[in-house]
């Protein structure tokens, strides 16, 4: 099934907008009978992860809004339906923001970032959501409605259900309000490129840049097809933002200029973002930060000749991001050598043709502790099957 | 098996000395840094290396023995006691594995001394962030099963954000991988549920700790106050202008006078009514801005001085008086009682107004000394346990304080853990659906509840708990006693 059959499925379904209660009790219905639920927030990001067949979908799309916001306390809860672009305006009326920039649509929902554990270029300065995220009330397969963390910015009470439900990809709830910390906006944030000359000195000039007297909130390294699509000039490059207070970004511009930076204009992290919009295929791998430049040639050399391919990687974190159009997806060969390329290397698909995710993907969740506590959640296994693979 | 069997089965892994039976002996171990709680383990075991923790834990496994995983013993919550149950002390397990500097990172076993990390990886200009102030006794291992914080976890987070992979022992003795050393993290996040379950899901044998670089420039300030209003109120402005402080620390007029009365003395203000001691740390350039604006908010919101400490000499005796706070306590009074809630930090004025309130009408003294920029309080009431009068107007009163600090929408526990001392107050935070979900997730980790028993959750939340056979039950109850 490629992604558009998999929305077609969905549309299929009957889909309703949904109170907590409401939630709870569809929940429960769908035990009872033993009908599958897709979870889906505003349907933008259906297309990752694995195909699911569910009979309905339990949408939060109408499930939004603010539920507690002191700015004074640098942090907000929301309802799950909120998209990012919501939360994004509310917060930065007060000059604040939630440091997370996840790839794909600002119009995707808090609740599937939540879900999804997704993360962006922010991650190299600020973590991902399971760093931000500091609370959240969530409705099990068996439709209890639970809470883990709270609503203060350090808390070890009881055993951690946030860091459960965040990234398990609504196979053990349905995400309903989270609590998040936020940060203040930069009041003169910057970014820069770096071009990367000769490439077979890619590892010298990466380190170059994160031993810098800096502290990036951002360092991507981009190829030639990803600067394109950001309105930048089409060769490799390495995007780097800056925060911090005036001061603080005024030297670290001055200390990148030795390496030849160019500052250009922030807007083209929301193009980044979107770069992989209408992609059949984005793969992650991930290897130590040290080797990011092995693990780029390598993906690179795999990648050469393909048309409409992008690469992308946050450099200090060891992640290479690759992007496929639909004719290179189709080749199982070309997948397989591309994950194959590097040893000890992480694969993390986002999204892939339905043949490859059978073929190439392994199951993420296997072992006696992950099936243990799918059953402990979701024991008739209702909640989005198969979206992380098969399942003893 | 008998208890002379099981101690003469230890013996023959860990060396009979690393066994201790006699009462004397485990003494010692019948408490943690919170001395009001006392239990007494049946035994103690003391494996040497992983391979005599491993064959203990599955030693315990096939006797179907409960037992208490223990690292330094500094903890506050009285979650390392093992009441009549095996104690598995951990820290003979103190070897740094590895350290990459490449990557910043290091695997340590779990005995390794938080600050006895700090001071390996210092010269390559790294430093492990998380810093209890009992960094200079407490174990990586202990730090991760409380997941423990620290003063400049304000900036820098808790021990949870510097863990990139463990190996532990579950109690049925298999071994598993959590986290990933090497890339990105797959699947559920079994390492964050590992990291804070306080003992119950394991015992971790080794540790990959992310190691962050040695912050270019560090100014420590000293403001003090006349008014512990101002001095919170102040506290709130910083948080509410966006800088995040590398730490940001309160001490109360009470604690200040103790501590300059101790070996400890930091040459704080003894007539100050509060002290903040806030660091910031980051590139030259931005700290110096930063440092300007903190010390406009402080002079603006009513400091009567604030001083930027010169030299690290001047530093460090700063930051001594605040880490040992807790030990000069103990001139007032033999005992301590230490409470670790968590605010909005919009409302600490409110609430230490509140707990004075609360400290009066109880008629004892809350010595106030916390991490204001997480709005992570540690009110302290020292008193005389012998004394039930006394002892009883404690314990209304923590109770009082720590109720003022939930209808604030705060937490019950910042950073100590829930342990036995907060067992009481977790379903003012948790529905019962919450606490059951809680119990569940443990049960995945520890079928037969023997890790920790009766901490954290209380027994009586586990709805499963109910159905199982009578017997089982009683034995729960009487591990929980």
């Amino acid at each position: 099934m490629d992604r558009h059959a998999c929305i077609t499925t969905l549309a299929g379904g009957s889909g309703v907008a949904m109170s907590v209660q409401e939630i709870q009790r569809l929940v429960r219905e769908a035990g009872a009978a033993g009908t599958p639920l897709r979870i889906s927030g505003r349907a933008h990001w259906m297309d990752a992860g694995r195909p699911v067949h569910a009979g309905r979908i339990a949408t939060l799309a109408t499930h939004t809004g603010v539920a507690d916001y002191v700015p004074g306390d640098l942090t907000i809860t929301v309802r799950s339906g909120t998209t990012l672009r919501e939360l994004a305006r509310i917060t930065a009326k007060e000059g604040q923001y939630l440091p997370l920039d996840p790839h794909g649509s600002e119009d995707g929902t808090i609740g599937a970032t939540v879900a999804t554990g997704s993360f962006g270029p922010l991650a190299h300065g600020f973590g991902g959501i399971r760093d931000l995220i500091l609370g959240a009330e969530f409705v099990t397969g068996v439709g209890s409605v639970v809470r883990g963390g709270g609503r203060v910015v350090k808390n070890v009470a009881g055993f951690d259900l946030v860091r459960m439900i965040t990234g398990s990809w609504g196979t053990l709830g349905i995400v309903t309000e989270v609590t998040l910390r936020l940060y203040s906006l930069p009041p003169n944030p910057a970014t820069i490129a770096v071009r990367v000359p000769d490439e077979r000195r890619l590892g010298e000039r990466i380190a170059a840049i994160l031993a810098a007297p800096a502290v990036p909130h951002a360092v991507e390294l981009v190829d030639s097809a990803t600067a394109r699509h950001c309105g930048l000039a089409p060769r490799t490059a390495i995007l780097i933002h800056l925060g911090g207070n005036t001061a603080s970004v005024a030297a670290q511009l001055q200390a990148f200029a030795s390496l030849g930076a160019v500052e250009v204009p922030t807007s083209i992290w929301s193009r980044f973002r979107i770069a992989d919009d209408g992609a059949a295929a984005v793969i992650r791998l991930s290897v130590l930060p040290a080797r990011i430049a092995e693990l780029w040639n390598n993906t690179r050399n795999v990648l050469a000749a393909t048309e409409g391919a992008m690469t992308q990687a946050s450099a200090g974190l060891g992640i290479v991001r690759c992007i496929l159009p639909a004719p290179a997806a189709a080749s199982a060969e070309l997948l397989s050598r591309l994950i194959s390329s590097t040893e000890r290397c992480t694969v993390i698909p986002e999204r892939l043709p339905a043949a490859a995710w059978t073929s190439l993907a392994p199951t993420f969740v296997s072992d006696r502790l992950s099936l243990g506590i799918k059953r402990a959640f979701d024991p008739s296994g209702i909640l989005n099957p198969g979206i992380l693979g098969a399942m003893a | 098996m008998t208890e002379s069997a099981l101690a003469a089965q230890l013996g023959s892994i860990v060396g009979d000395r690393f066994v201790l039976r006699r009462q004397t002996d485990l003494l010692v171990y019948n408490s943690d840094g919170l001395p009001g709680y006392r239990r007494m383990p049946r035994l103690a075991v003391f494996p040497g290396d992983r391979d005599e923790a491993v064959a203990v834990v599955r030693a315990l496994a096939a006797d179907g023995t409960p037992f208490v995983p223990r690292g330094a013993g500094t903890g506050l919550s009285g979650g390392a006691l093992a009441d009549d149950v095996v104690l598995l002390g951990m820290h003979r397990l103190k070897r740094v594995i590895s350290i990459d500097r490449e990557n910043q990172r290091a695997v340590v076993e779990p005995g390794v001394v938080n600050l006895a990390l700090n001071r390996t990886v210092a010269p390559l200009g790294l430093i492990y962030a998380p810093d209890p102030s009992s960094e200079a006794a407490c174990t990586i291992g202990g730090n991760v099963a409380e997941n423990a914080g620290g003063p400049h976890c304000l900036k820098y987070g808790v021990t949870l954000n510097h863990i990139l992979a463990i190996t532990a022992i579950l109690p049925d003795g298999e071994i598993v991988q959590l986290g990933n050393a090497e890339g990105e993290r797959r699947g559920y996040d079994l390492l964050g549920a590992f990291i804070g379950s306080e003992g119950c899901f394991g015992v971790a044998l080794d540790i990959t700790v992310k190691l962050t670089p040695k912050p270019a420039a560090v100014r420590t300030m000293l403001a003090d106050f006349i008014s512990v209003d101002e001095a919170a109120r102040v506290t709130s402005a910083i948080i509410a202008s966006g800088i995040v402080p590398a730490a940001l620390e309160f001490m109360d007029g009470a604690t200040i006078r103790v501590v300059e009365a101790s070996v400890y003395a930091a040459g704080y203000p003894a007539d100050a009514e509060a002290i903040l001691l806030i660091e910031l740390d980051g590139l030259v350039a931005g700290v110096d801005a930063d440092r300007d604006t903190v010390r406009r908010i402080c002079e603006e919101g009513g400091a009567r001085t604030v001083r930027v400490a010169q030299n690290d000499a001047e530093r460090l005796r700063l930051w001594q008086g605040r880490k040992k706070a807790f030990g000069a306590m103990g001139r007032l009074a033999p005992h301590l009682v230490v409470q670790d809630a968590v605010i909005p930090r919009t409302r600490l004025a409110e609430i230490l107004a509140r707990i004075r309130v609360i400290a009066e009408a109880n008629r004892v003294e809350v010595c106030n000394v916390f991490h204001a920029g997480d709005g992570n309080l540690h009110p302290n009431i020292p008193y005389n346990a012998d004394d039930p009068d006394e002892s009883g107007r404690v314990h209304t009163a923590m109770g009082q304080i720590m109720r003022a600090c939930v209808d604030a929408g705060g937490s019950i526990t910042g950073e100590h853990g829930v342990g036995l001392d907060k067992l009481g107050y977790i379903d003012l935070i948790f529905s019962p659906d919450s606490l059951a979900a809680m119990c569940s997730l443990r049960e995945v980790f520890d079928p037969e509840r023997r890790a920790n028993p009766g901490k954290v959750v209380p027994i009586h939340s586990c709805k499963e708990w109910i159905g199982t056979p009578a017997s089982r039950r009683s034995q729960a109850v009487a591990a929980s006693r």
